[in-house]
């Protein structure tokens, strides 16, 4: 129950009934002596009861606000009174609160009091009575409880209608986290409803048929627009009605409230106010800020709700009591200050900062301040920023204008020096920071650049390096570096040479002599020392074997040990990317007492072979190779396997070779090699050892534990087998990748050999072929040359002109014959077919015809030249004349008649005169020539009628040409007669030329 | 009644400038005297169908921020309380000849710039920081007072009606806050449904 927000007017003194008072009291005085010794008691009763009561409602504000006025009191008296209220609710017999209130009350006032209903009082009709007591020591007789007044009704129902849904209360502003209480009445509507807030359901109690409640406990602040309430029809499917709840934030305390002056005049104060409690729909404002100042009662309205300023009056206040207060439509908050003025002194920034007298380690800073008075002393405070951060911070004690040597600065460096200040006898606040930037002139450089060299071996070309000076002993921008050369070992002048920065190397040609170089950075404001190298003229580093070092993730740890005791100091130079054409030369110089190190670089990576070279710089600044090292930083398993030639493939062995296979490029020492071979023998070869492969398969494993062996042989092999190999590098942790491995098939023994022997003979074949083809024309004078065509004989066109056109012979003159054997075998058959005269023409008459010229042995008389031919091609005619029979000729015909027989029918004669008996029966005109060549290679038949002829062969078969012979003469029927030896037809003496 | 003065009253006088605006106008007779204190467009159907038509194009975007500017319940209980079921809507007919559309989409046009009004004053207070809504509202209501001008014009230069009886939509200046949230709802949605017809029969 809420008491505090309904306003409460308490009492009020009619004075326009004095005159009836005075009756009235002296009436009562006279009753009171009369009560006294008579104990009238229920009269007096009826006369305490309140009087004129009357309730009035304020629907929004849920409030009933109570008066009455208690007339049987006694005229210009005050009394004690307590009066005690009851409130129904929907009856009278509900009494919903009953509470005393207690006041003092005069004659006939008018006492009001309210009360606060936590349900809208829409929601129920209520009634409220009264009744009071005298509660005062001087009136102990009149201690008793007056009667009840009768019972007021308040219904604020009144434009609902029967058939609506009203939810109340509307749009009520409550507090965020309060609790309320809402109600809907739904007349006559008789289906179930359901209320939401904000579309999550929520459950009350039905205070009557017709009214239900709700209890919102901790209502939350959802948005500025309010929260929706409303109420479902479930039957309808309808939302009948809702209200909207404005949910304010709860107002806070306004926090780090603080009042400061810069300038005496004005007070600033400010503060964080929290939470914006405005709700739209007008429903509440942002909240108000006011400041109250109690020692000069001044009151100020905020305009900003944050920070309010407050005009400092002259009249020397020192000490102010401030107090903020904020207050919206729901609550009222405050926070208070007290404070001196002098005590909150906040300075204006410095300005008009300067430097003056700069120079390349010092300058001068000065300030102006805002005057806050002769007796005010400021403490200031000096930073000096460089590089981003703070490098000095200085505290001067300033009255009016401030000023500052800077010292220790840095030539050529950009510096920002800044100043701020505060109240020295009273620390307030520094004022804000006002500053500007200065930059340092140059210096010379203040060391010598850091210088090394290469030289090529061999050669007098020296490539000097040097490092760029740091910003700390560049002391500015180096310009270019000077490098001088002088030559030690003969008089010369000074050779320079200025080279334009950023470069930081140079490449030198000297000759055989020993040289000083001397190099200095310039920058605008002058030289370095000079950083000095001296190339000998031999070189002279011995040859130094390689060491083998471990390096760490850190880098690589090396020692050496010193050979001589005057040393300058020693380098160690190495490349941070060796794979690189460049390869980043680095080195490092070190004391002479130095005889360790540890070469570390970012650049330096895993699987990277690093080779560092020592070198000890003697008193005169000449280097000696010391030693060399080598390693990784970490090595890594070989990420390739060489790539492998086969050679020398027998059936029983073959040869790997990886020449090609460099070591040191790859990530990790190699130590040697695993060649692995597969095959289907189960047993390895000796000096292999069974291996597991990854995938489970079994191989043979031939270990190469020189790194530099590049070939291996696989022996003992079986022929016209198949092997698979694979030759990976191993290291001391690890080996290559399982690659893909190669097969090779050995081949057989006997191939093997016949190639050898095939081979050569085929190419020979070829060769002998190609040369006779190139050599045909001479082949075939050789070996089968022209026969003379004895259709274009002379003799021809010497029977043409006498006899038969057709008659072929040949011309006696063109031959020197010495003997004419006329050959021919035929079957019997055709012999007798000859009766027939068939056509020489006539295929079927295909058989040999040979005739062979031989000097007879009986007419032979010394060496001279003999004729045997056949040709096929003329004896093609003469054999298809299966009529004619080879004709012998007769010896002894004299020379003469070969003349003669340029007639076919001279020569027909001839021969039947010895030799035919049949020839008679062949017409002349159909007499044709069967030539047989000498070099013709006779038949195997032939043979045989050679061997039963008995032909003697001749010594000499050189003839000069040949001769034709009639054909149907020169084939006889073999007859028992006519032996083949007895066909010799010339003899020497009848060789005609 | 404050509320009444400020919101409505002045949106009304705007709309009807002319001498006794304000008060329900009779259709006069068709020869009567009518007189436009500016000529008519010559395009004027054109005009008015492009202004309906850009109506029509904004009007569900306008539904969708009035309704989603209120809170829960409403983006999700749209038939329960933004229906359009508003009773006292002038009617329209589609299929009438061009004078009576022209007379009834008068009505219409004034209940809507009337209703639109309050929703405008409503919603300014309501939720003042829904700029985009309050610029649709604004926007849609300048169209309407042009169209309204341009109706007007028609009727007067062709069919000689100087008057028409238009009516006016509840008073929500009374009401409280739900209920403006919700008859507001109710009235664009229903916007939304006749202005589509609307500009269909044109």
């Amino acid at each position: 129950m809420l008491l505090r927000d309904c306003p409460v007017i308490s009492k009020r003194k009619p004075e326009s009934m004095a005159l009836f008072a005075v009756f009235q009291t002296t009436f009562l005085l006279t009753l009171l002596s009369l009560r006294t010794h008579q104990s009238e008691v229920l009269a007096e009763n009826l006369l305490l009861t309140p009087e004129a009561f009357k309730v009035s409602v304020n629907s929004a504000q849920r409030c009933l606000h109570l008066q009455w006025t208690v007339h049987n009191l006694p005229y210009n008296q005050e009394f004690k009174m307590i009066f005690q209220i009851q409130i129904s609710r929907t009856e009278t017999s509900n009494v919903i609160w009953m509470g005393n209130y207690s006041t003092t009350v005069k004659w006939n006032e008018t006492v009001h009091w309210s009360w606060e209903s936590e349900l809208p009082l829409e929601c129920a009709a209520h009634f409220v009575r009264i009744r009071s007591v005298v509660d005062d020591a001087r009136f102990p007789e009149w201690n008793f409880w007056s009667s009840w007044s009768s019972w007021q009704e308040v219904n604020v129902q009144d434009s609902t209608g029967q058939d609506t849904l009203f939810v109340f209360p509307k749009d009520k502003l409550v507090e965020e986290g309060s609790n309320v209480t809402i109600c809907y009445i739904s007349g006559n509507i008789q289906n179930d409803i359901s209320c939401y807030l904000e579309g999550e359901q929520i459950h009350g109690e039905q205070l009557d048929p017709h009214v239900s409640t709700f209890k919102l406990e901790n209502v939350p602040f959802i948005r500025k627009g309010g929260t929706n309430i409303y109420c479902e029809e479930k039957q309808r499917k309808a939302i009948s009605n809702g209200t909207v709840l404005f949910v304010s934030k709860v107002l806070e305390e306004p926090k780090d409230f603080s009042c400061e002056t810069r300038d005496f005049k004005t007070l600033i104060c400010t503060w964080d106010p929290g939470a914006n409690t405005a709700l739209d729909w007008s429903k509440q404002p942002s909240q108000s800020y006011t400041l109250f100042e109690s020692y000069s009662g001044k009151k100020k309205h905020c305009e900003e709700k944050n920070r309010c300023n407050w005009q400092i009056t002259q009249d020397s206040q020192e000490i102010y009591n401030f107090t903020l207060i904020t207050e919206n439509y729901l609550r009222k908050r405050s926070v208070n200050l007290l404070f001196n003025l002098t005590h909150r002194v906040h300075p204006m920034s410095p300005f008009s900062v300067q430097f003056e007298n700069i120079s390349a380690t010092s300058a001068v800073m000065t300030w102006k301040l805002h005057s806050l008075g002769d007796y005010f002393t400021l403490l200031c405070q000096v930073e000096l920023h460089g590089e981003g951060k703070m490098i000095q911070q200085h505290n001067v004690s300033v009255k009016a204008n401030g000023k500052y040597l800077l010292n220790e600065l840095e030539p050529n460096t950009e510096y920002v020096a800044q100043v701020h200040c505060a109240d020295d006898n009273h620390f307030w606040k520094w004022s804000e920071w006002s500053g500007r930037d200065f930059t340092t002139p140059e210096a010379a450089p203040s060391e010598a650049p850091d210088v090394w060299r290469t030289m090529k071996s061999g050669s007098h070309n020296v490539t000097l390096f040097w490092k760029p000076l740091s910003k700390f002993h560049a002391n500015g921008k180096i310009l270019f570096y000077n490098v001088a050369v002088e030559n030690l070992d003969k008089p010369s002048r000074l050779e320079h040479r200025s080279i334009p920065a950023p470069a930081n190397s140079t490449e030198l040609t000297l000759d055989g002599c020993s040289y000083q170089i001397r190099v200095t950075a310039s920058n605008s404001a002058g030289a370095s020392p000079a950083a000095v190298i001296v190339v000998p003229a031999a070189p002279g580093n011995k040859e130094v074997e390689e060491e083998i070092i471990e390096g760490t993730e850190d880098g690589f740890s090396m020692s050496w040990k010193p050979q001589s005791g005057d040393v300058m100091g020693y380098v160690v130079e190495w490349c941070d990317r060796p794979q690189d054409p460049l390869c980043d030369f680095q080195w490092k110089k070190l004391g002479p007492n130095t005889t360790s190190t540890v070469i570390s670089s970012d650049a330096f990576r895993p699987g990277v072979r690093y080779n560092f070279r020592i070198y000890e710089l003697s008193t005169k600044r000449i280097a000696h190779l010391l030693e060399r090292k080598t390693g990784y930083t970490r090595e890594l398993a070989p990420s390739d396997n060489p790539h492998v030639v086969t050679n020398n493939l027998t059936s029983h062995s073959f040869t790997l070779s990886w020449k090609n296979y460099s070591t040191k490029s790859q990530p990790a020492f190699i130590r040697g090699y695993h060649v692995y071979l597969k095959s289907k023998e189960e047993q390895c070869q000796p000096g292999a050892e069974k291996a597991v492969l990854p995938d489970d398969t079994v191989c043979c494993q031939y270990k190469i534990d020189n790194p530099e062996q590049k070939t291996f042989t696989v022996e003992n092999l079986k022929p016209e087998s198949f092997y698979e190999f694979l030759v990976t590098p191993h290291t001391s942790f690890s080996e290559g990748p399982s690659g893909t491995f190669t097969k090779v098939r050995t081949p057989d023994e006997y191939p093997y050999m016949l190639v050898h022997v095939i081979v050569p003979v085929v190419i020979c074949v070829v060769l002998l072929v190609c040369g006779c083809l190139l050599k045909s024309q001479w082949m075939k004078d050789k070996c089968y040359p022209d026969i003379p065509d004895p259709y274009k004989s002379s003799v021809l066109s010497l029977i043409k002109s006498k006899e038969n056109p057709h008659r072929t012979i040949m011309s006696i003159s063109d031959c020197i014959p010495d003997a004419i054997e006329v050959v021919n075998k035929q079957e019997g058959s055709k012999i007798q077919s000859l009766g027939t005269r068939k056509s020489l023409t006539e295929p079927e008459l295909t058989k040999l015809s040979y005739l062979y010229l031989l000097p007879t042995e009986k007419n032979y008389s010394g060496p001279g030249p003999c004729i045997c031919f056949e040709n096929y091609t003329y004896n093609q005619a003469a054999s298809d004349c299966a009529s004619c029979g080879h004709a012998p000729v007769s010896p002894e015909a004299p020379p003469s008649q070969w003349g003669l027989l340029t007639s076919s029918e001279n020569l027909l004669k001839a021969l039947e005169k010895n030799y035919m008996n049949s020839l008679g029966e062949i017409p002349a005109g159909e007499t044709t020539l069967n030539y047989v060549s000498q070099l013709a290679s006779p038949m195997s038949g032939d043979k045989d009628s050679l061997s039963t002829n008995a032909l003697v062969p001749p010594p000499c078969s050189e003839y000069k040409m040949q001769m034709a012979v009639p054909l149907c003469l020169a084939s006889p029927p073999p007859t028992e007669n006519s032996d083949l030896s007895s066909i010799t037809l010339l003899g020497p003496s009848e060789h005609y030329r | 009644m404050k509320v009444l003065a400020a919101g409505v009253v002045p949106l009304l006088l705007v709309l009807h400038w002319k001498h006794g605006a304000g008060s329900p106008l009779p259709i006069t007779p068709g020869n009567g005297t009518c007189a436009t204190r500016h000529p008519c467009h010559s395009n004027l159907m054109n005009q008015i169908r492009n202004q309906l038509a850009q109506l029509n194009g904004s009007a569900n975007a306008l539904f969708i921020l009035y309704y989603t500017a209120q809170g829960e319940p409403f983006p999700n209980n749209l038939d329960k309380l933004c229906g359009p079921n508003v009773t006292d809507f002038p009617p329209f007919h589609a299929n009438g000849t061009e004078k009576a559309k022209l007379v009834e989409l008068y009505r219409v046009i004034a209940y809507l710039g009337a209703s639109l009004g309050n929703i405008t004053r409503d919603q300014k207070l309501l939720n003042p920081s829904a700029l985009s809504l309050h610029s649709k509202l604004n926007a849609t209501a300048d169209v309407l007072r042009g169209l309204l001008s341009n109706v007007l014009c028609r009727l007067c230069s062709k069919y000689h009606v100087a008057h028409v009886d238009v009516a006016y939509g509840p008073d929500t200046s009374g009401k409280d806050v739900f209920q403006k949230k919700k008859l507001g709802c109710q009235l664009l949605g229903k916007y939304k449904q006749v202005i589509a017809v609307v500009a269909q029969a044109f």
